[in-house]
C-alpha cells in the first residue's frame, strides 16, 4: 500500500476532535446512549460533525475548518448546544475528562461497526480499555514536508499540551497520582509512541512502504503517535490531548497549538535533531504524572526546569503571533487557569475533598460541560 | 413402630412440637424454595430470579395456603408485602428525575395518553362482557399501574441500561401514582354513590394524598440528611435507611395514609429536590433481598386456584385491552418523544407486568369495601397471576431486544 498524496490545506487552520463520555443521570456511571444520541443529533444541523466511538459509551464532535479560536469557539459551542439538547431529551449527561473516574473497563460494549469490532477482535481488552476521552487538533500545514519539520518542532511542546489539557486523575475508582492517566492506556498499543526523525514526504514515503511491506500497518490510522500527519486532510494531528473539561479551554489549547505552530514555521527558534528526542519519554512522563510541576529538561541545553517555566516562557515567546492570529484571549485564558486550578486534574481533586463522592464530581462535570457551571 | 416411638419420647421428657413453629418452619421452607428455584431458573434457562419465585409462591397457593385462599390477606403477609413494596418503591422513586418531563414534554403526554387510553379501553371492555359500572372502573384502575416492581428487579438483576429502561421506569413510576390516585377517587365516587356523608366522601382521598405527601417529604428529607452525612455504600448506613422506610411505614398504617404513595413519593422527593447523586446498595442490603424474594412468593401465592375458572376469561380480555392500549400510546407518541421504533417495542412490552402495586391496591379496596372487592376477587386476582409471570417474561424480552442487558451480569 502506498503513502496517499498530502493534499493541500490552508496552513495554520485548525480543526477539533473531541471525544465525550455519554452519563446516566443517577449514578454518573458510562451510558449506553450513543446510538440514540447520534439518531437525535442526525436531525440537528451543525457546522463539523458526530461519530461514533469504539464503545457505546463515547461519541465525538468534530469541527469544521476554523480559522482561528473565535472560529473554533463558536462552532464547538453551536456543536455542544446541539449535543446537550440531544442528551437531555434522553435523560443522560455529556461531559469531558480523559477518563471517567469510576468506569468498570469490563462492563463496556463495542460499539457496532465492522472497523471496532475488527480492533476489538485484534487488541482484545485493550479496546475496551480505550474507553478514554482525548482532544485530537488538526494543523494546516502548505505542504508535507513543512508537516513533518512541523511535526518534530510540535513534539518538543507534547509535555506542555498533556500539562495544560490534563483531566484524567481518576482511573476505576481510585486517584492515580497522575494528571492524565489517559496515556497509559494509549501507550498499551503497539503502535504509539512518535513518528520517525524524517524530513520529508518521501522519506516519510520509505518508512511507511517498509511498515506495509512487512503487513505490520495497513493505513495511517494504524499508528497511534502522539503527533500522527493526516494527508487526507493536508494536516497533522496533535492526538496527546485529555478531554478538557469545558469547550472554552478546548478552544483555547487548539488556538495555543496554532501559535506555537506559527512561531516555529516563522522563526525556526530551534533546529531539529534526532537527539532532541532523547528527552521525550521523560518529558511526557513528567507532564502526565506530575503536571505543570513536572520537571522539563530542555532538549538542547540539557537544563531542568517546571514545566510551568517553560510554559510560561512560551507563552512570552508567541505572544506577538498570538495577536497575529487573533488568540491572544486564548493566552490569557490559559495564563489564567494555570495560575488558579493548575489543570482540571487538580480541580477535579478539589472537588473530590470537598465531595467525597466521584458521582458528584462527574455530574459537576457535565455541569461544566453544558456550560452551566462556571468555576 | 409410631406408638413406642412417641412412648420413648414421653418416658425421656422430650417434647416436639410441630405447632409452635409451623409458621418458622413454613417460611424457612419458602425461603429455600424460592432461592433454588430463583437460582435454577437464572442459571438454566437465562429467566429472572423472580420467575423461580413466583413458581414458588405458586405452589403454596396450590397447596391450599395461598393468600387468596383464606379471602383476606392475613396483617402479617400484609406486613411483609408492604414492606419489601415500600423499598422497591423508594427505589423506583428515587430513580426518577422529573426534569427530564420538563426537557422532553412528549414523555408526560406519552404517561398521560398510555393511562388514559388504558383506564379508557379496559373500562370499555369490561362494560362489554357484562360487568357493571363500577366493578368496570375498577378493574380499569387496577389496570393502569405497571408494576414497579417487576420492573425494577429484572432491570436491576440483569444490570438493565439505555432508553427503554429509563422509559419504563419513569413511566411505571408515574402510572403508579395515577393508579393510586384513581383507585382512591374511585373509593370516594363508591362511597357517594352508596348514599355516605358527601362531606367525608370528599375529605378522605385528599386526607390520603396531603398525609401521604406530607410523610413522604418528611421521609425523603430524613434519607437525604442521614446520606449527607455517612456513606450509603456502607452495612450501617443502609441498616439506617432501612428503619426510617420501616417507621414510616408504621405511621403510614396508623395514620391511614397510603402505603403505596409514600415510599415512592419519598424517593421522588430524594431524587428531585437535590442535585447530588445518591448510591446504594440495591434494595438495601441483605435485608431486603429476603423481603423482595418474599413478595414475589406472596403475590405468586394470589393465584385464585378456584377463581381462575370464573374470572380467568374476563381477566385475559382486560389484559389484552390493556397491553394493547399501553402499545398504542407508546408507539403513537414515541417518536415525538425520540424514541426508536425498536424501544417503542421494548417500552410497550415493559409495561405489561401486573404485581404487588396491584394486588396491594386490591387489599385497601378490600380493606374498605369488602362486599365489593369479593365480587371483583376472580377478575382481579386472575389479571394479577396471569401477567405477574408473562410480565416478568415480557420486561426481560423488551430489554433483551433492545440490547440493553449488560455485558457483564452482576
Amino acid at each position: 500500500m502506498t503513502l496517499e498524496a498530502f493534499a493541500p490545506s490552508q496552513p495554520l487552520t485548525l480543526g477539533v476532535e473531541l471525544e465525550l463520555a455519554i452519563v446516566n443521570t443517577h449514578d454518573y456511571d458510562l451510558s449506553p446512549s450513543s446510538a440514540d444520541l447520534l439518531r437525535l443529533m442526525g436531525k440537528r444541523k451543525i457546522p463539523g460533525d458526530v461519530k461514533p466511538e469504539m464503545t457505546d459509551s463515547m461519541i465525538e464532535l468534530s469541527t469544521g475548518i476554523c480559522t482561528g479560536y473565535d472560529d473554533a469557539l463558536s462552532q464547538l459551542t453551536e456543536i455542544r448546544d446541539a449535543l446537550v439538547d440531544c442528551a437531555r431529551k434522553l435523560n443522560v449527561g455529556l461531559c469531558g475528562g480523559g477518563t471517567h473516574p469510576f468506569q468498570d473497563w469490563s462492563e463496556r460494549r463495542i460499539f457496532n461497526t465492522p472497523r471496532f469490532h475488527m480492533l476489538s477482535e485484534l487488541y482484545g481488552y485493550l479496546s475496551k480499555q480505550f474507553t478514554i476521552f482525548g482532544q485530537h487538533v488538526h494543523v494546516g500545514c502548505p505542504g508535507p514536508d513543512e508537516a513533518l519539520v512541523l511535526l518534530h518542532g510540535l513534539s518538543r511542546f507534547i509535555p506542555h499540551f498533556i500539562a495544560l489539557s490534563a483531566s484524567s486523575p481518576y482511573v476505576q475508582g481510585t486517584d492515580t497520582g497522575f494528571h492524565s492517566a489517559r496515556l497509559n492506556s494509549v501507550f498499551a498499543f503497539p503502535l504509539s509512541g512518535r513518528a520517525p526523525f524524517v524530513t520529508t514526504w518521501d522519506d516519510f514515503g520509505t518508512f511507511f512502504g517498509k511498515m506495509t511491506r512487512t503487513g505490520v500497518v495497513q493505513s495511517m490510522k494504524d499508528f497511534y503517535w502522539d503527533i500522527r500527519p493526516k494527508p487526507e486532510f493536508g494536516t497533522i494531528e496533535v492526538r496527546v490531548l485529555d478531554t478538557p473539561l469545558t469547550i472554552e479551554k478546548a478552544a483555547a489549547l487548539a488556538a495555543y497549538i496554532q501559535c506555537v505552530a506559527a512561531w516555529l514555521s516563522k522563526e525556526q527558534p530551534f533546529p531539529l535533531e534526532e537527539d532532541d528526542y532523547l528527552v521525550y519519554t521523560f518529558n511526557r512522563f513528567q507532564a502526565c504524572r506530575f503536571g505543570p510541576e513536572g520537571t522539563f529538561v530542555d532538549p538542547k541545553t540539557g537544563e531542568h526546569r517546571s514545566l510551568r517555566e517553560d510554559i510560561l516562557f512560551t507563552m512570552g515567546a508567541i505572544e506577538h503571533h498570538a495577536i497575529e492570529l487573533k488568540a491572544d484571549g486564548a493566552l490569557r485564558y490559559l495564563r489564567s487557569e494555570l495560575q488558579r486550578h493548575g489543570n482540571d486534574a487538580t480541580w477535579a481533586r478539589q472537588v473530590h475533598e470537598r465531595e467525597h463522592l466521584l458521582a458528584e464530581v462527574v455530574r459537576q462535570q457535565c455541569l461544566r460541560w453544558s456550560g452551566d457551571l462556571v468555576v | 413402630m409410631v406408638d413406642q416411638w412417641l412412648q420413648a419420647q414421653s418416658f425421656l421428657g422430650v417434647v416436639v412440637d410441630w405447632s409452635s413453629t409451623r409458621a418458622l418452619l413454613g417460611l424457612s421452607l419458602v425461603v429455600i424454595a424460592g432461592a433454588l428455584i430463583g437460582e435454577g431458573v437464572f442459571r438454566f434457562l437465562g429467566l429472572p430470579r423472580i420467575v423461580g419465585y413466583s413458581l414458588v409462591g405458586l405452589g403454596v397457593a396450590v397447596s391450599g395456603h395461598g393468600v387468596a385462599a383464606t379471602g383476606e390477606i392475613p396483617p402479617v403477609v400484609r406486613m411483609i408485602l408492604d414492606l419489601a413494596l415500600a423499598l422497591l418503591l423508594f427505589e423506583l422513586g428515587a430513580r426518577v428525575r422529573l426534569r427530564w418531563l420538563r426537557t422532553n414534554p412528549f414523555l408526560l403526554v406519552t404517561s398521560l395518553a398510555e393511562s388514559l387510553l388504558t383506564f379508557g379501553t379496559v373500562y370499555l371492555a369490561m362494560r362489554y362482557l357484562g360487568l357493571d359500572t363500577p366493578s368496570a372502573a375498577a378493574v380499569a384502575v387496577l389496570a393502569v399501574p405497571a408494576s414497579p416492581a417487576v420492573i425494577a428487579r429484572v432491570a436491576s438483576e440483569f444490570g438493565a441500561e439505555g432508553q427503554v429502561t429509563e422509559r419504563v421506569y419513569m413511566l411505571s413510576a408515574l402510572n403508579t401514582l395515577y393508579g393510586v390516585f384513581a383507585s382512591k377517587l374511585l373509593l370516594a365516587w363508591l362511597d357517594l354513590d352508596q348514599g355516605q356523608n358527601p362531606v367525608q366522601a370528599i375529605v378522605q382521598p385528599l386526607y390520603v394524598f396531603v398525609g401521604s405527601f406530607l410523610l413522604a417529604g418528611l421521609l425523603g428529607y430524613g434519607v437525604a440528611r442521614v446520606a449527607r452525612g455517612l456513606d450509603l455504600r456502607n452495612e450501617n448506613a443502609t441498616l439506617l435507611l432501612l428503619g426510617l422506610i420501616t417507621l414510616a411505614l408504621a405511621l403510614t398504617k396508623t395514620f391511614g395514609w397510603s402505603t403505596l404513595l409514600v415510599p415512592l413519593m419519598a424517593g421522588l422527593w430524594l431524587r428531585n429536590t437535590t442535585e447530588r447523586p445518591w448510591v446504594w446498595p440495591r434494595h438495601f442490603g441483605t435485608a431486603g433481598g429476603v423481603l423482595v424474594l418474599m413478595l414475589f412468593v406472596i403475590v405468586g401465592s394470589a393465584w385464585p386456584v378456584e377463581g381462575l375458572a370464573a374470572g380467568g376469561l374476563l381477566a385475559l380480555a382486560a389484559m389484552a385491552a390493556r397491553a394493547a392500549a399501553k402499545s398504542a400510546a407508546v408507539f403513537m407518541l414515541g417518536w415525538f418523544s425520540g424514541q426508536s421504533l425498536r424501544q417503542g417495542v421494548g417500552v410497550s412490552l415493559a409495561l405489561t407486568p401486573l404485581s404487588a402495586t396491584a394486588l396491594v391496591m386490591y387489599a385497601d379496596l378490600q380493606g374498605s369495601h369488602a362486599g365489593f372487592a369479593a365480587q371483583l376477587a376472580p377478575v382481579a386476582l386472575s389479571s394479577i397471576a396471569i401477567m405477574e409471570l408473562l410480565g416478568a417474561l415480557a420486561v426481560l424480552g423488551a430489554l433483551r431486544s433492545a440490547g440493553e442487558i449488560a455485558a457483564r451480569r452482576p
